[in-house]
């Protein structure tokens, strides 16, 4: 098997739904066959997940989520379920997305799976990175994809929340992705891989740059909820259907900037609208980016 | 400052102005209490507690360490769970003040730490809010695009997580910008 997402949706007291991705063409997702609402977060992320697995003719992601606007329920939920799931998913990549940041939990989720899944790949992104981060794993992670503002939070090795970043990190002119990655990878905040989700993405290994991303430019994503999210489903999508990480980081970020030209995109815009756009992206480009040609 | 083995006590001078810590089981019982104490007359201020102190999404309260018996009493009243208190406020941190904001023409995007809001200039609807990564960003989403900035509840009204916080100090930034303060 290939993906296993583990995170939240935005509902109250929403029961825990497991099983596969599966996307609608106006963008909508379904977990074992339930829709989850469509919003930023990690709707987005399962489907641009899940459209890159059915461009390759991968296994379709997998899911474990459960209802939580922020009271922490819902993540206690997948983490109680996340060792049955696993031991029968056996994923061979697992990304912790949306969901309560709590340091404790995702330790015990970690040397669980150093033990009943050591071979699969960990992604982390949002509430997942930042529990990771905070709880001094960020190490363990092949995959973490902050944006701008999240790397200064990554690198700042006091702070357990980017809502703590510190001010001197953000300089005159910004947080400098390049000098942020490589604090953060010496003091043990970054993955192996790390995308820096910005203007201009940047994808590090062992806190070196390796690959900058910048067109198409299309500055209006920054404004939609979800197109973050959409960078780390393609990602894990790529990664699980077996491309090397740092091009599965790449060929993300070029596939969401080609999907955002190709929606004409606006701050008004939603991210369900991104993720229908992609099958056309993958289909026009994904050969020459990659390689991954149709048979 | 000691002297002679001898520690500052609550009588020395100065001592008036040293600061202590309520430490919260969650976000919301801080902002609740935020809610409370600032009613009330408290000078405080919302920050991170110590290292030691933190399980991942944390946010306390420091006040004057003199006001604080008073205070808690205001927090029983007001039926807000205080975890702790803690006499002092080493190794804490404040939340961040980063505010920065773009113009896209017909909207304006606002930045407060990892969390944006964007709104049409004109009719001053919320048409997105982004970043961020705790649980409650995906229902603030869906619970304030399509409204205005008049009809919209404040974000740390609804929200429960330090996401929530700051896509709050976001929200208050667009309403100073473009008119029509929180």
């Amino acid at each position: 098997m290939g993906l296993l997402v583990v995170a939240t949706y935005p509902v109250a007291g929403g029961p825990v739904l497991e099983g596969p991705v599966s996307v609608a063409p106006d963008g909508a997702v379904c977990v074992g066959g339930t829709q989850v609402p469509c919003s930023q977060g990690t709707s987005a992320m399962l489907g641009a997940a899940c459209q890159v697995a059915t461009h390759l003719g991968a296994p379709v992601p997998h899911a474990l989520v459960a209802g939580d606007i922020g009271r922490g329920d819902g993540t206690r939920e997948v983490y109680a379920h996340l060792a049955d799931v696993v031991s029968r998913v056996e994923p061979t990549v697992i990304a912790f997305h949306y969901m309560q940041p709590v340091m404790a939990l995702m330790r015990i989720a970690c040397e669980h799976l150093a033990d009943a899944a050591p071979q699969a790949l960990l992604v982390a992104d949002a509430g997942g990175m930042y529990a990771a981060k905070a709880a001094g794993l960020a190490s363990r992670f092949e995959l973490l994809t902050p944006d701008v503002g999240e790397v200064g939070f990554l690198a700042d090795p006091d702070v357990s929340h980017p809502a703590y970043v510190s001010q001197y990190l953000f300089g005159t002119s910004g947080f400098d992705p390049v000098v942020l990655a490589r604090r953060a990878y010496e003091s043990g905040g970054s993955s192996r891989v790390l995308l820096v989700k910005g203007v201009r993405d940047h994808v590090f290994v062992d806190g070196e740059v390796v690959d900058t991303i910048d067109l198409p430019c299309v500055p209006e994503l920054e404004a939609i909820g979800g197109t973050g999210d959409t960078v780390t489903g393609l990602a894990c999508g790529f990664l699980a259907a077996g491309f090397p990480t740092v091009d599965a980081a790449t060929c993300a970020c070029r596939a969401n900037r080609e999907a955002g030209r190709a929606m004409g995109a606006t701050p008004a815009m939603h991210a369900g609208q991104l993720v229908a756009v992609l099958p056309q992206v993958l289909r026009d480009n994904l050969c020459g980016w990659a390689g991954a040609c149709p048979a | 400052m000691r002297l002679f083995g001898r520690t500052e006590n609550a009588e020395s001078p100065g001592a008036e102005e040293a600061l202590g810590l309520l430490l919260f089981d969650d976000v919301t019982a801080a902002l609740a209490a935020e809610r409370v104490l600032k009613t009330a007359g408290y000078e405080i201020t919302l920050i991170a507690p110590p290292r030691h102190l933190r399980s991942g999404c944390d946010l306390g309260v420091s006040m004057h360490r003199v006001e604080h018996v008073g205070a808690m009493r205001a927090l029983a009243e007001a039926d807000v769970a205080v975890r702790s208190w803690v006499d002092d406020t080493e190794g804490t941190m404040a939340v961040s003040d980063i505010v920065t904001s773009v113009d896209f023409g017909q909207w304006l995007m606002v930045r407060a730490g990892n969390m944006k809001i964007v709104v049409d200039k004109a009719t001053r609807v919320i048409v997105n809010t982004s970043g961020g990564g705790c649980p409650d960003i995906p229902y603030l989403n869906l619970r304030l695009v399509g409204l205005t900035l008049d009809e919209a509840p404040r974000p740390k009204d609804l929200g429960y997580t330090l996401c929530g916080l700051m896509l709050d100090r976001a929200y208050v930034e667009a309403r100073a910008l473009l008119g029509g303060d929180a």
